[in-house]
């Protein structure tokens, strides 16, 4: 369904047909492929069902690509949807095109990832920054003053990584002042964390705590973990979106923290407020979809929340 | 014997060692480890468990790579590996979890899979003579697509113990638990006695993948250099018409090269998932580029027919020593991405010095050596130094645009700093200036030392990076020390090099 969706774009901007696409919402993903935003793409493809529009979902090749991100927003604005709802890959990248859709009159929701440099029709997200500063306090919680940790963060070169990584940081030293913090650098790549994870994990013996900027490095920890022989607990985990396996790890003691985003409710709330402003509503500018903190005490309130089994 | 003839078997030695495929990349390692080693605090690095840890990493892009060699030397590519690689990790994972398959039945399913996918690319390159770059590129978007559309892109939960002994599995682990329970005996006992003993500082990362992937290099080197199939291979990489008309069936020998590699990268796909949370069809993303900088930095030829599997091994290492030294380093994201690149151009660099067979090449390559480490040292005041400068120039040129009424955008206003801020930075910027500087003169002496090649001049640089090195150290940068005094041998055997090649030219002769 989805592939013949895409298809259809293609095959429609080849023609320049123009509003072949009338009465729909355009809905651009940063991925299909990744856990987290499959629950995105479930929660904005149940808004469109409930309010009887047609949404037509495309992804890029490969996440982080822009150019093919920027393609398909060109076709969909060239097709005439009524709105787009995106999530930019890049944050200043799309500006351009998301600024022409804005003149043309497509209301455009950024959904995850801002854009700067545009206005756009609303923008709903986690604050990315503000819950890693929560996630910071807590981890700090954890251990005691004076004990080292690991950070794995996520991408530096994206608005996201850097959130996560300044806030968390900022939150944690302030409450641990005397711990030192290794970080372990990826692109948002399990396997990179997991071998950064196990080659510090390796040669120092005072670790008490990693900390993850999303729930594929806290999975790539405990895989480094296994890999050393270390079992549940000897060493803390703590991670970032509230992933599936990452609670199936709580619930076995490995992970001790983990500070979700509401998913689902991005994708969700991001598609309905696409469908409020092209027929006229009035949307805020910010919806802030925000955030649960699980722990070992709240998994099982979180499990039913958002549907885990 | 006299010290003469004891220096000539020391030339003939050093001759013999440049001449192997694989001495550029071995004469890396070794350097790089070196001032790894001594710019990490604790001295973690040359540590038998973290010795481990970098050959159990490199297991699954080292198998793959291996493959890879075969295709190259041929002087084909195979670019798929990656997707073929992640295909394999996550409908294995999937035959697993989902189909209920018993996971040696689903391993043996995974593996045929590989050899299935070689069959197919093999015959299009070599019966269809299509290209192999285009080949290969179709199939590194198709079976990528593939993996994706047929395990829906989800992870699988965790799987099966059997799985770890492709990876994570500890031969020793049975032996120490039955000792600590204290169910052993006699020999057996004191053997137990002595893996709980060493547990961890050696025996802890004795692991499944490192040995697969020891022996993996061992047999492939072995098929390489004594097998048949070797020999055409470097016959139809040289030169694949005289081949074809000496009567060897270039076709089949082509096609079976690519078979081994997709094999290759299925087998990476089995070592992978004996270290990884779990199986999921993204894996192996990019692992193609990676897998074919390491078989070029072990020295084989992309144009075919010149190249060794141990180069590849430890091209592989190389790559992940790399990795495993700078996380351990602490350098910052950035930076490490740019070191990287230079590491991997100083190797192969290295490698067409080594073909070159010219006494100034090599003289100037040192100097380019020396350079590079002079530029390492340098990075230690100039990371700060840079991006606080970059951070006040924005500021300022804010201010002044600010000043002159433009309206400025938010992520403009963003780079508004605060007065503490500056105060900061600034102070970061006059605390550092003098030793960046200073380094920086090093990295233009290198670069005179390696345009004029004076032997004066080198010896000179030598004593002066010696001097700046203990310098340093007084101020309070000891890390940066050992690169310079590294920098300081280079400079010094430079020197060296034409009398080198004098004495190994009149042991020919």
């Amino acid at each position: 369904m989805k592939l013949k969706k895409m298809l259809s774009v293609m095959a429609a901007g080849a023609l320049m047909s123009g509003s072949v696409y009338a009465g729909s919402i355009g809905y651009i993903t940063k991925s299909a492929t990744n856990s987290g935003w499959m629950m995105i793409n479930q929660g904005a493809a149940d808004a469109a069902e409930e309010a009887g529009v047609d949404l037509v979902t495309v992804g890029p090749a490969f996440q982080g690509d822009l150019s093919s991100q920027l393609e398909v927003f060109e076709n969909l604005v060239a097709q005439g949807v009524d709105a787009i709802g995106i999530a930019p890959v890049d944050s200043s990248g799309v500006a351009p095109a998301v600024n022409d859709a804005m003149d043309a009159g497509i209301p455009v929701v950024a959904i995850d990832t801002g854009v700067s440099g545009a206005a756009v029709t609303s923008f709903v997200a986690t604050d990315n920054y503000a819950v890693a500063k929560v996630q910071g306090a807590v981890a700090a919680t954890l251990i005691n003053d004076g004990d080292a940790i690991i950070y794995v963060t996520g991408n530096q070169a994206q608005s996201t990584g850097q959130e996560r990584r300044n806030g968390f940081i900022e939150a944690f030293k302030t409450a641990r002042p005397n711990s030192e913090i290794l970080e372990v650098p990826t692109e948002w790549d399990s396997n990179q964390a997991q071998e950064g994870v196990e080659a510090i994990l390796n040669s120092r013996s005072d670790i008490k705590m990693v900390a993850n900027a999303w729930d594929g490095g806290t999975m790539g920890a405990k895989a480094a973990m296994e890999n050393l022989g270390l079992e549940a607990g000897d060493i803390k985990l703590v991670g970032f979106d509230g992933a599936t396996d990452a609670i199936e790890a709580m619930d076995k003691g490995w992970v001790h923290a983990d500070t979700a985003q509401m998913l689902y409710q991005m994708g969700y709330q991001g598609i309905k407020a696409a469908v409020a402003a092209s027929q006229g509503k009035d949307v805020s500018p910010r919806i802030d979809t925000g955030f649960f903190l699980v722990t070992p005490s709240t998994s099982g309130a979180y499990k039913d929340l958002v549907g885990i089994k | 014997m006299t010290s003469r003839s004891l220096q000539n078997k020391a030339v003939g030695l050093a001759v013999s060692y440049f001449r192997k495929e694989w001495s550029g990349a071995l004469l890396a390692i070794l350097i790089l480890a070196i001032a790894i080693e001594l710019v990490t605090d604790g001295k973690p690095f040359f540590h038998p468990t973290n010795l481990m840890t970098i050959l159990n990493n490199s297991a699954a892009i080292g198998v793959v790579a291996g493959g890879m060699t075969l295709v190259i030397l041929t002087a084909g590519i195979d670019l798929s590996v990656g997707s073929v690689m992640g295909l394999i990790a996550a409908v294995t994972g999937y035959f697993v979890s989902y189909w209920g398959f018993p996971p040696w039945l689903a391993i043996m399913s995974g593996l045929a899979m590989g050899a299935l996918v070689g069959i197919i690319h093999g015959t299009l390159i070599a019966y269809l003579g299509m290209p192999a770059f285009i080949v290969t590129l179709a199939g590194l978007s198709v079976w990528r697509g593939a993996a994706h559309l047929s395990t829906g892109a989800r992870a699988t939960p965790e799987l099966p113990d059997t799985f770890n002994l492709f990876g994570r599995y500890n031969p020793f682990a049975e032996l120490r638990a039955d000792y600590k329970a204290g169910e052993l005996s006699g020999f057996m006992e004191t053997m137990g006695a002595f893996v709980n003993e060493h547990w961890m500082d050696f025996f802890r990362t004795f692991q499944m993948s490192m040995i697969i992937f020891i022996v993996f290099f061992i047999l492939l080197a072995v098929v390489v250099s004594n097998m048949r199939l070797g020999r055409y291979i470097y016959a139809i990489g040289s030169n694949e018409q005289g081949s074809r008309q000496a009567g060897i069936n270039t076709r089949l020998y082509t096609l079976y090269t690519y078979v081994i590699c997709s094999m290759g990268a299925a087998l990476g796909a089995m070592l992978f998932l004996g270290r990884a949370p779990y199986a999921k069809s993204d894996y192996g993303q990019m692992w193609e580029l990676d897998a074919i900088a390491a078989v070029v930095i072990g020295g084989t030829s992309l144009f075919g027919g010149r190249g060794t599997i141990i180069g590849t091994f430890m091209g592989v290492i190389l790559l992940k020593l790399i990795n495993n030294g700078l996380t351990l380093a602490q350098l910052e994201t950035f930076w490490q991405m740019v070191v990287l690149g230079l590491i991997i151009l100083v190797a192969v660099g290295l490698d067409i010095v080594r073909q070159s067979k010219s006494a100034v090449k090599v003289q100037r390559m040192l100097g380019v050596v020396a350079l590079v480490l002079a530029l390492f040292a340098c990075l230690t005041p100039g990371s700060a130094l840079i991006s606080s400068a970059i951070s006040l120039h924005e500021h300022n040129s804010m201010v002044v645009m600010q000043a002159a009424g433009l309206d400025l955008a938010a992520n403009q206003t963003a780079r508004l700093l605060d007065a503490p801020a500056v105060a900061e930075l600034q102070a970061i910027v006059s605390g550092n200036w003098q030793s960046f500087a200073s380094l920086l003169l090093l990295v233009l002496g290198a670069v005179a030392v390696a345009v004029t090649l004076k032997r004066s001049l080198a010896l000179i640089l030598a004593a002066v990076y010696v001097a700046t090195a203990l310098l340093l150290v007084s101020m309070g940068m000891a890390a940066v020390a050992p690169l310079l005094i590294l920098g300081a041998v280079v400079l010094a055997g430079m020197t060296t090099v034409p009398y080198m090649f004098e004495r190994a030219r009149t042991l020919e002769g």
